[in-house]
């Protein structure tokens, strides 16, 4: 396709991962998508994403004129952290506590080691600097700020060479003045500091948790600034002018000027994406209740979608520190394509969580990896096709793959290389099963009534028989799988997270201030979406509360109708939910207990219009592009391989089979049948009473 | 293709199924329970046994329940209802020290599985309940001197007959607790915990057969017992002692407690000879047979097992030896409830004899005890609220790396509570939390920090109550390093007067304005504080983990 005169407006989403840059275009006229992968460029991310924004022009056909507005998904803020390229920062506290950040919650993963698991403390004890003021739960002021103190730090702080500073005071969420003073005094004292204040990125209960979010906030701030800063000099070279929008962890999108004071929303957002792909696919397909799998080199990611949504957590954590902002529920564990198979002494075959990763990868890559993993498995199983890996980008070596699953694990146990790379599978299949089990579990959710859909390019080889193993009996594979993150954020919307923490008993007495707040957080939301450009019309003022029994330490989250003029009525209906939710999700609901509220939230929301479903058509044939053995079960099968793009409407087609595409293999055990559906999805079943 | 060898597959993907329901169990209980021990401090495990009622996968994160479950199962089994009297639809209970149990706030439940009238396994669940009577609110009666003062004890006894529930004795035990809402409803959880396991246990043992369960089962503990000699393997043979101390009893307050450990080692077998210890306490710190067992174990897996998967057949190659009577080896009815006191010395002490074993692999000693206290707040209107906390201190130098500032160790696994959700739900405000400067033993690698945590009383009245240790006897340093520091209790009165407190107290009276304030024990250090690195004595200078005079003191830092 050339590029035509006429203006063609496309919707472009990026995903940039560790290894490969993904790029989904969205014609906005005809509604039909293009994916693009490129490989990522680890030292300025931004270099690859326009490289690859100009071959997806070339290859598509648009101008960077053409392009409405930009979706960027990013983990250059995950990685800074993991990789601890962050600036020299400070943490000011109240006077007493400077070591909460490092004492944490003293809880320990590893019960029986001897040495203790390392704990990440980002600010040395050196620059943990308490001052004298305390505020109390109430919001009352105990002992003023001593604003000499705040004089005295800024002095140290420069002249220490710190770059950024973490503000976070005891109950700073009930009442921010000391925070806000601080903040006026560093202004005046040390402007080129970069200040985060706990009260504004976190306004949450609980010392530990807001601190490290605060501390994580604050040191991302120049990482993050500079990044958005070179790609903004890059985009403007190239003569781009949309608007972009960054993807938060929350599934939502927020614009490069929030991005840069709240960059802590940034971190984790990798799965936000894929979340949001699975939800629209889940409405594509009318099921509502889908289980969807990522399965990369070192880890499966599990996410639920239930009656159509997914979840939003409270927390999560990064490198084992918390970050206490909403995001995607997703359950990780360590299995992946590169999981390492040992035997061990006491002759246990263990699959993962050692991961060879990418460097030196599975034996197959040739890239020094000596050891077997899931994905050497898959080659000498010949479910993989080593001169069609990736789409044939890769060459494999399926004999280091056969020689590694051969003397690692087979000759150990006295096995086939055959058996014992199915071995390896069953195992890393048991641990994937028991991931999704968990995940639903503790929901109440029963596996019976979920589809799997499968993610990513690894996911395909053990989706049916993951599925098999706890009891689903449908699984989908949806169109183009290696680049569903990216095409799922085309489908986002902004997204501005507010909240205010304030203890109250959810009665009557509640409700001046629930008055107050909710007026202020709809007014706070209204004025960030208006400066993003969204009006009135198109945006959202949802408004919820946090509620628990009290003396629980965990709360749940109802809506509340805080516009409606009855809020006396509006709180009656959120009290009733809550114990509704309580009872569904924890078996047991105190009706006559009034319920705490400790935090009311917004999540202010901009849409942003969505793309039209572009009707898909399977225009090929029923033949297989050719056959090979494939061995499952305990035997060589003569197993026919398909290629997707190829694939005729209305194909039938009994397991077992292998279906190719450019970035993914999928198969299909025998017992399974495989049909195309409409939306161009990939749809297997188990064939009843079909043998695993 | 050989058959033995393709079970190594199948053994593991059981044994993930096996994990996979533990943990089941462990999330229905969570996820239904309501008492804050449950939810928040996690003080629960869920095991599933095999059909001989060995124990071979568990979901726990509190070491000290590790073999509990396991024991009290063998003494069910081999004192009270042998296995060929299980029927199907029975649960067993029990709470009782003497027949099994730790201490009365741990009710044991178990629950069989049968396939086609076969038994094909056991779900076992352990919860920490609230209160279940006694002399103290929380069952933790610091003055007990007989085991009658502790609460309702319940011998091993079937609440589930076939079927069929016994409800009057759940009436009975609701009768007797301070808390029966919460206990209630704990229990439920409990019970609904056994049903998810023996439901997993059913799917299991219908996908792979009850011969092939049973095969892998055995597999699972061979490969455990394999792992843990092979370990032992490696220890040189020989005879290896170590004792160590606990404060006192809080009745006596005058008289050291001993814990002596002779560990021999043979092969691949290990014998712990605790015959050397003092005999049983007057006061609640004694710990019966099964108890010490906890804390033998849990010091063999930290000295050199910590990567074996926790099971029955751990157990197998090692023997434990002590007469009736001791503190370890208590006899009804001495008094157990603040047990904690002596099982974390059998800790520190097992793997003190295993640092003489095997030196350059075992740490120094951590801080060695729950610090658990209880405050009974009154308020003006009458009401009254517990506030109940636990905490901890430093670990000891290791061989490889410092030991950790305020991190939970050894039998010891719970998360704290926030400062601002202790202050939104109680009449208290925290002056501190914070590391203690200093407190950590010398040596080439140094022991972490204790804590210190101090509170004001903002209530017109209360009382407290205080389980602790480590006052008088320090946690020891090892190859050269010095012991971390003892800690101390004191009451700082509204009139400014300061009060040192013993450490263990029973129902002490407080007041409006009093600040408590606990310093924990450091751990202890490792190596020859002389060989210390100076970028590090330098480094805890420069962040303040050591002060100028103790840099002095300790290591031979000279001034400016």
């Amino acid at each position: 396709m050339q590029p035509t005169a006429s203006p063609r407006p496309v919707r472009i989403a990026v995903d940039i991962g560790g290894t490969f840059t993904d790029i989904e275009i969205l014609d906005e006229t005809t509604g039909q998508t293009f994916a693009v992968k490129t490989p990522t460029t680890p030292d300025d991310p931004s270099e690859g994403l326009i490289t690859g924004l100009r071959l997806a022009g070339e290859h598509v056909g648009f101008r960077f004129s053409d392009i409405s507005a930009l979706m960027h998904g990013t983990t250059i803020a995950t990685n800074a952290v993991l990789q601890r390229r962050l600036p020299k920062g400070a943490l000011i506290t109240t006077a007493g506590f400077e070591d909460v950040l490092e004492i944490g919650r003293h809880f320990r993963k590893q019960v029986y080691a001897s040495k203790a698991e390392p704990r990440v403390v980002l600010i040395p004890r050196a620059w943990r600097l308490g001052i004298k003021e305390r505020t109390l739960a109430t919001g009352a002021i105990e002992t003023p700020l001593d604003e000499r103190d705040v004089a005295r730090i800024a002095e140290r702080l420069k002249a220490g060479g710190i770059q950024c500073v973490a503000v976070c005071l005891l109950h700073a969420y009930a009442n921010a003045a000391h925070e806000q003073r601080i903040a006026e005094l560093l202004a005046k004292h040390a402007p080129e500091l970069d200040v985060s204040l706990s009260h504004e990125v976190s306004p949450e209960i609980r010392e530990f948790e807001r601190s490290s979010t605060t501390v994580l906030n604050a040191l991302l701030m120049p990482v993050v600034r500079r990044y958005l800063e070179r790609l903004r000099a890059r985009l403007k070279t190239a003569g781009f002018e949309a608007p972009v929008y960054l993807v938060q962890s929350n599934g939502g999108v927020m614009s490069p000027e929030t991005a840069a004071l709240l960059p802590a929303r940034l971190l984790l957002s990798g799965p936000s994406g894929g979340a949001l792909a699975a939800e629209t696919i889940a409405q594509r397909l009318a099921m509502p209740d889908v289980v969807a799998v990522d399965m990369g080199g070192t880890s499966y990611d599990v996410s639920i979608v239930s009656g159509g949504r997914t979840r939003l957590v409270t927390e999560g954590n990064v490198d084992g520190l918390p970050v206490r902002l909403p995001m995607i529920e997703i359950r990780t564990i360590g299995s992946g394509g590169g999981s390492i198979a040992r035997v061990e002494e006491s002759g246990r075959l263990r699959v993962g969580p050692e991961s060879a990763g990418a460097k030196p990868g599975p034996a197959c890559y040739s890239r020094g990896g000596t050891e077997p993993t899931v994905t050497d498995a898959n080659v000498v199983l010949g479910r993989i096709d080593p001169q069609f890996f990736l789409g044939g980008a890769m060459r494999l070596d399926a004999e280091a793959a056969r020689t590694a699953v051969t003397g690692r694990v087979a000759e150990p146990l006295k096995l086939t290389p055959e058996a014992a790379a199915e071995g390896i599978l069953q195992v890393a299949v048991s641990h994937m099963a028991g991931a999704i089990r968990l995940s639903l579990f503790e929901k109440g959710l029963d596996p019976e009534d979920f589809t799997l859909l499968s993610f990513g390019g690894a996911s395909g080889l053990h989706a049916c028989d993951t599925a098999d193993e706890i009891g689903i009996g449908r699984v989908v594979f949806p169109r183009d799988p290696g680049t569903l993150s990216a095409w799922g954020m085309l489908y986002s919307d902004v997204v501005h997270a507010l909240a205010r923490a304030r203890l109250m008993k959810a009665d009557g007495t509640a409700i001046p201030n629930l008055k107050d707040i909710c007026a202020e957080l709809r007014r706070a939301g209204a004025e960030r979406l208006e400066a993003d450009g969204i009006a009135p019309p198109e945006q959202l003022l949802p408004i919820a509360l946090d509620m628990r029994y009290p003396g629980q330490a965990y709360e749940i989250q109802v809506p509340f109708d805080g516009a409606a003029g009855n809020l006396d009525a509006a709180l009656k209906a959120s009290i009733a939910r809550f114990h509704e939710v309580h009872e569904a999700q924890y078996a047991h609901a105190e009706k006559h207990v009034t319920p705490d509220i400790v935090a009311v939230r917004i999540a202010a929301t901009g849409k942003l219009r969505k793309p039209i479903e572009h009707a898909f058509a399977f225009e090929g044939s029923a033949a297989p592009k050719g056959r090979r053995k494939v061995y499952a079960a305990g035997n060589w099968h003569d197993t026919a391989v398909y290629e997707r793009a190829k694939l005729a409407a209305e194909t039938k087609i009994a397991g077992p089979a292998i279906i190719e595409e450019a970035h993914a293999t999928h198969f299909i055990p025998p017992g399974w049948e495989l049909t195309t559906a409409p939306t161009g999805d990939l749809v297997a079943t188990k064939r009843a009473g079909g043998a695993a | 293709m050989s058959m033995k060898a393709l079970d190594v597959v199948q053994l593991e993907v059981i044994r993930n199924a096996l994990v996979a329901a533990a943990e089941e169990m462990g999330v229905t209980i969570w996820r239904t329970s309501r008492s804050s021990v449950v939810r928040d401090l996690l003080d629960y495990s869920t095991c599933v046994f095999d059909a001989e009622g060995k124990s071979v996968a568990q979901a726990t994160c509190i070491p000290v329940h590790l073999n509990s479950m396991s024991s009290c199962l063998d003494d069910i089994l081999r004192d009270h209802i042998p296995l060929k009297e299980w029927r199907e639809g029975d649960i067993i209970i029990t709470n009782d020290p003497y027949s099994g149990g730790q201490h009365l706030n741990d009710i044991l439940t178990f629950k069989p599985a049968f396939v086609e009238g076969r038994l094909v396994g056991i779900a076992g669940v352990l919860v920490h309940h609230l209160d279940v009577g006694g002399g103290a609110p929380g069952s933790y009666y610091a003055g007990a001197t007989e085991i009658y003062q502790e609460g309702f004890r319940i011998p091993p006894m079937r609440l589930d007959d076939a079927g069929r529930r016994n409800k009057e004795v759940i009436q009975l035990l609701l009768r007797n607790t301070r808390e029966p809402a919460n206990v209630g409803g704990d229990f439920a959880s409990q019970l609904a915990a056994l049903d998810i396991g023996v439901k997993g246990l059913h799917r299991i043992a219908r996908r792979y057969g009850p011969d092939r369960l049973a095969e892998a089962c055995l597999g699972i503990r061979r490969q455990s017992e394999m792992a843990m000699r092979a370990m032992i393997r490696d220890i040189p043979d020989g005879t290896y002692s170590f004792e160590d101390f606990t404060d006192d009893d809080g009745i006596d307050r005058d008289t050291k407690i001993r814990i002596a450990v002779k560990l021999t080692v043979r092969g691949d077998t290990v014998e712990v000879d605790l015959s050397g210890s003092s005999p049983q306490a007057q006061g609640p710190v004694n710990c019966t047979r099964n108890m010490s067992g906890s804390g033998v174990f849990c010091g063999i897996l930290m000295s050199i097992g910590s990567e074996i998967p926790a099971n029955a057949g751990c157990y197998e190659p090692v023997r434990i030896v002590a007469p009736d009577g001791l503190c370890v080896t208590a006899r009804s009815p001495a008094p157990v409830a603040n047990r904690m006191a002596i099982a974390h010395r059998v800790v520190n002490a097992v793997m003190g004899a295993f640092a003489e074993a095997i030196p350059g692999r075992v740490p120094a000693a951590y801080y060695g005890v729950s610090y658990a206290y209880a405050t009974n707040l009154f308020h003006a209107d009458g009401r009254r609220q517990v506030y109940f906390d636990l905490t901890c201190g430093g670990w000891g130098g290791h061989p490889e790396a410092d030991g950790a500032n305020g991190f939970s160790c050894g039998l010891h696994n719970i998360a704290n509570a926030p400062v601002e959700m202790l202050e939104s739900t109680y009449p208290v405000t925290f002056e501190a939390y914070t590391l203690v400067p200093d407190s950590g033993g010398a040596g080439e690698l140094r022991g972490g920090c204790g804590l210190i945590r101090a509170f004001r009383i903002d209530a017109p009245a209360g009382t407290l109550a205080c389980n602790f240790d480590r006052f008088k006897t320090r946690p020891y340093g090892l190859a050269g390093g010095t012991p971390g520091a003892a800690g101390f209790a004191e009451l700082q009165r509204a009139d400014g007067t300061v009060e040192r407190l013993p450490s263990k107290v029973a129902g002490k009276a407080i007041a409006k304005g009093d600040v408590f304030r606990l310093v924990t024990a450091g751990g202890g250090g490792y190596g020859e504080p002389s060989k210390r690195r100076e970028e590090a004595i330098a480094d805890d200078m420069a962040n303040g983990y050591l002060t100028r005079e103790a840099a002095a003191a300790q290591y031979g830092v000279k001034a400016g």
